[in-house]
């Protein structure tokens, strides 16, 4: 590297040397807030840590108990899986016929747009307080809807067959966010494919299999992982509304993770499960992109 | 002359300079600047928290008190973080959490030892439950509470009913509840524990979720007292005069319980605190206050707590840090709250004999739940309890409230919790000891 500097003329030299300086707030702010966290991680999931008492290394301990006798381990894994196969492919689907619907040229288009979009900026405790009245069996807005119809409405939050899709329905109606992503991709689709197509008398369903989504698909495979890695991490909700419950059925990874790390005062265990899910989001992730090539179409 | 002259000036100005800076330096020196953490709420608003300190600052003018007033999640994730790192700790905190106690300095001499304060002017069971720990003196209480029953006594009159008395039995709860429960007025007899705590395991039958040495859940957790105490929960639950845990979670005021319900008289029992106490007095509401029921013969134990104000062990001004503690948690700074905050009742017996309503009958029954044996007695012993025992065995709690098992299957469930909570103990007893 060193030689490499001393090839470079003194220009090249300021030059890069300005490039290092621009490129110094990223690297610090990698360094600080993200390289040495995960580092720091990687070591307390050795030890054993209460925060009052430095940490002890106990070697592969936390692993071992996660592998093997961890209960709350399994059942919060399975609260987060389940989540994830409802919430994702059902946001990813109905955010693109959402965004199919906003890409309409129909006057107050702007006002349909930024509507649906105000649920991807509001915070989420905020949202989780406002579903709480939503989904209330008594004198919630959608029972009261239900009960117009003749139907008892469930239990929602407080069933334990129902707490889950009640939290995946909350995630779901976020869904603008999505759509304005695709809404993006749609509009970046050259008109003239689709005048050639009609010219030769694609259908409007043929025209939609045949252009839009495959040169939507670089969109669809960005959107892919942005929310694979968001529906991994649900906590909020947990958080606010259900607590785990009932039975551990909202019992998701993250708020296991929280209670033993600040209720549990088990910072060792907690970096684990932290480490533990960090690898299964990027395994994940991975797994996406490989198959990518098969799927996502690059016109270029 | 002019140059002798301006010489001789600039020597003086420059002297001046000197000794003024001199003369400032030591006042800073003199004056020291305590910083303290703290939360505020309706019992501690945050005006009554700063004339405390003005009228400390007041008394010792050497003394500044920095105080940082936060929201309790904030505050919680910013003691953790600074105790972690092992700097920033403020000189003065509320030592929430068990897990930083041992970051309290130690005051036993200093109590014993201060003509100034003396244990014996705070309640015995606060004192001892709260701030003893490892047999040392690591903080002073302040600001106590407990659960009681409150009971709405116009709703008791309207439906024909005598009133709880203090001595009155788990069953005698179903049984009023019942009797208050009116379906045409929307209104329900009483509520319904909210979680598996201590204090329905020792007022239904004396018994603890696990041995008193933390090593066995087996014939606790699931034995005869036990599962008296699920199997009345059952019945409770079942007896249609109480909300379900989706109406509790919605009506009542957010963290605070069913007050609101209480409240509005859809609510004729409630389990509530000093806060949702003068709740109800600023609502006009006509209510009384007892224990919560118990078996007959045993005794009778309470879910008290105290917040408890710590000096650092590490901090570089811990005389100056003894003096606000002393002031904050004593009768002067408790006095200041007591009279401002609305709820704040201080761990000081002879300061809850002035407060203002001390004459009604619900403040004297308020008192009778404070003198009861509380259940943090234990719990300070057990710190695996709350953060991970309780967490194991919740199924069995969760299996009732939903309805979804039925009465002759409490020892079944019960039974299934063992493995569960012995796991629980195992992993946490080593760490946090207990």
């Amino acid at each position: 590297m060193l030689s490499t500097w001393r090839k470079l003329t003194p220009q090249e030299r300021r030059d890069a040397k300005t490039g290092y300086l621009a490129l110094s707030p990223w690297m610090v702010g990698f360094v600080v807030f993200y390289a040495f966290p995960i580092i720091a991680t990687i070591y307390f999931s050795f030890n054993e840590w209460t925060l009052a008492e430095p940490p002890t290394w106990i070697g592969l301990d936390n692993y071992v108990r996660m592998f093997t006798r961890d209960p709350l381990f399994v059942s919060s894994l399975r609260a987060t899986t389940l989540f994830v196969i409802i919430s994702l492919p059902t946001k990813l689907v109905l955010g693109l016929m959402l965004a199919l619907l906003l890409n309409l040229k129909i006057p107050g288009m702007n006002a349909f747009r930024t509507i649906f979009f105000i649920p991807a900026v509001i915070s989420g405790v905020a949202v989780s307080l406002m579903w709480i009245w939503f989904l209330n069996p008594d004198t919630g807005v959608v029972n009261t809807l239900l009960s117009y119809f003749g139907i008892r409405g469930p239990l929602w939050f407080w069933d334990l067959h129902w707490a889950l899709p009640s939290v995946a329905i909350m995630s779901i109606w976020k869904v603008g966010g999505a759509a304005i992503i695709y809404l993006a991709g749609l509009q970046n689709i050259p008109a003239h494919l689709y005048e050639a197509a009609e010219i030769d008398g694609a259908s409007k369903w043929s025209r939609f299999w045949r252009i839009t989504l495959p040169l939507l698909t670089p969109t669809l495979f960005f959107q892919l992982i942005i929310e694979l890695i968001d529906a991994f991490k649900i906590f909020t909700e947990a958080y606010v509304i259900t607590h785990g419950g009932p039975l551990k059925a909202t019992y998701f990874f993250l708020y296991y993770f929280y209670e033993e790390a600040f209720r549990n005062a088990n910072m060792g265990y907690a970096s684990a499960l932290a480490l533990f899910l960090l690898v299964v989001i990027l395994s994940a992730t991975v797994f996406v992109v490989r198959t990518s090539k098969g799927w996502v179409y690059y016109e270029n | 002359m002019n140059n002798v002259f301006f010489k001789k000036a600039l020597t003086l100005a420059s002297l001046l300079v000197l000794l003024l800076c001199g003369i400032g330096g030591a006042a800073a020196q003199d004056t020291v600047t305590l910083t303290w953490w703290t939360t505020s709420g309706r019992d501690s608003p945050e005006p009554a928290i700063r004339n405390v300190i003005a009228a400390f600052e007041a008394e010792h003018p050497n003394i500044k008190v920095d105080v940082s007033i936060m929201a309790e999640g904030a505050y919680n994730d910013l003691m953790s973080t600074a105790i972690a790192a092992g700097e920033g700790v403020p000189d003065l905190a509320w030592y929430w959490s068990n897990n930083w106690l041992p970051q309290a300095l130690d005051i036993t001499d200093r109590l014993d030892n201060d003509p100034d304060i003396s244990r014996d002017i705070f309640h015995t069971e606060y004192f001892n439950n709260w701030v003893v720990w490892n047999d040392m003196v690591i903080a002073l209480p302040y600001d106590i509470g407990a659960n009681f029953v409150m009971y709405n006594k116009d709703v008791f009159d309207d439906e024909g009913v005598p009133y709880p008395t203090q001595d009155w039995t788990p069953e005698d709860y179903i049984e009023i509840a019942k009797a208050l429960r009116n379906e045409d007025k929307r209104r329900w007899g009483g509520d319904r524990p909210r979680g598996p705590f201590r204090a329905l395991w020792r007022n239904m039958g004396a018994t603890n979720p696990y041995s008193d040495d933390s090593t066995t859940v087996e014939g606790y957790i699931n034995g005869p007292e036990s599962v008296a105490a699920y199997t009345w929960l059952w019945d409770l639950v079942n007896s249609g005069a109480t909300p379900t845990p989706a109406d509790l979670e919605v009506l009542g005021t957010e963290g605070t319980g069913p007050v609101d319900l209480f409240i509005a008289g859809r609510l004729g029992m409630a389990t509530l605190n000093p806060g949702s106490m003068v709740s109800t007095l600023e609502a006009g509401v006509n209510f009384g206050v007892v224990p919560e029921p118990r078996v007959p013969g045993n005794e009778n134990w309470v879910h008290g707590w105290a917040l408890r104000a710590g000096i650092w062990k590490d901090s570089e001004h811990p005389d100056e840090a003894w003096e606000f503690l002393k002031f904050w948690n004593g009768p002067p700074g408790q006095r200041i709250l007591m009279e401002q905050g609305l709820g704040h009742f201080p761990p000081i017996p002879s300061l809850l004999a002035e407060y203002e309503h001390a004459d009604t009958e619900w403040y004297q029954g308020f008192l009778t739940v404070l003198d009861a044996t509380q259940t943090a007695s234990w719990r300070k012993d057990h710190p695996c309890w709350r953060g991970a025992v309780i967490r194991g065995v919740r199924d069995a709690w969760d299996l009732i409230m939903l309805g979804e098992i039925e009465r002759d299957e409490v020892q079944a469930t019960l039974d299934a919790m063992v493995e569960p909570g012995q796991a629980a103990l195992d992993e946490c007893v080593p760490r946090l000891g207990g």
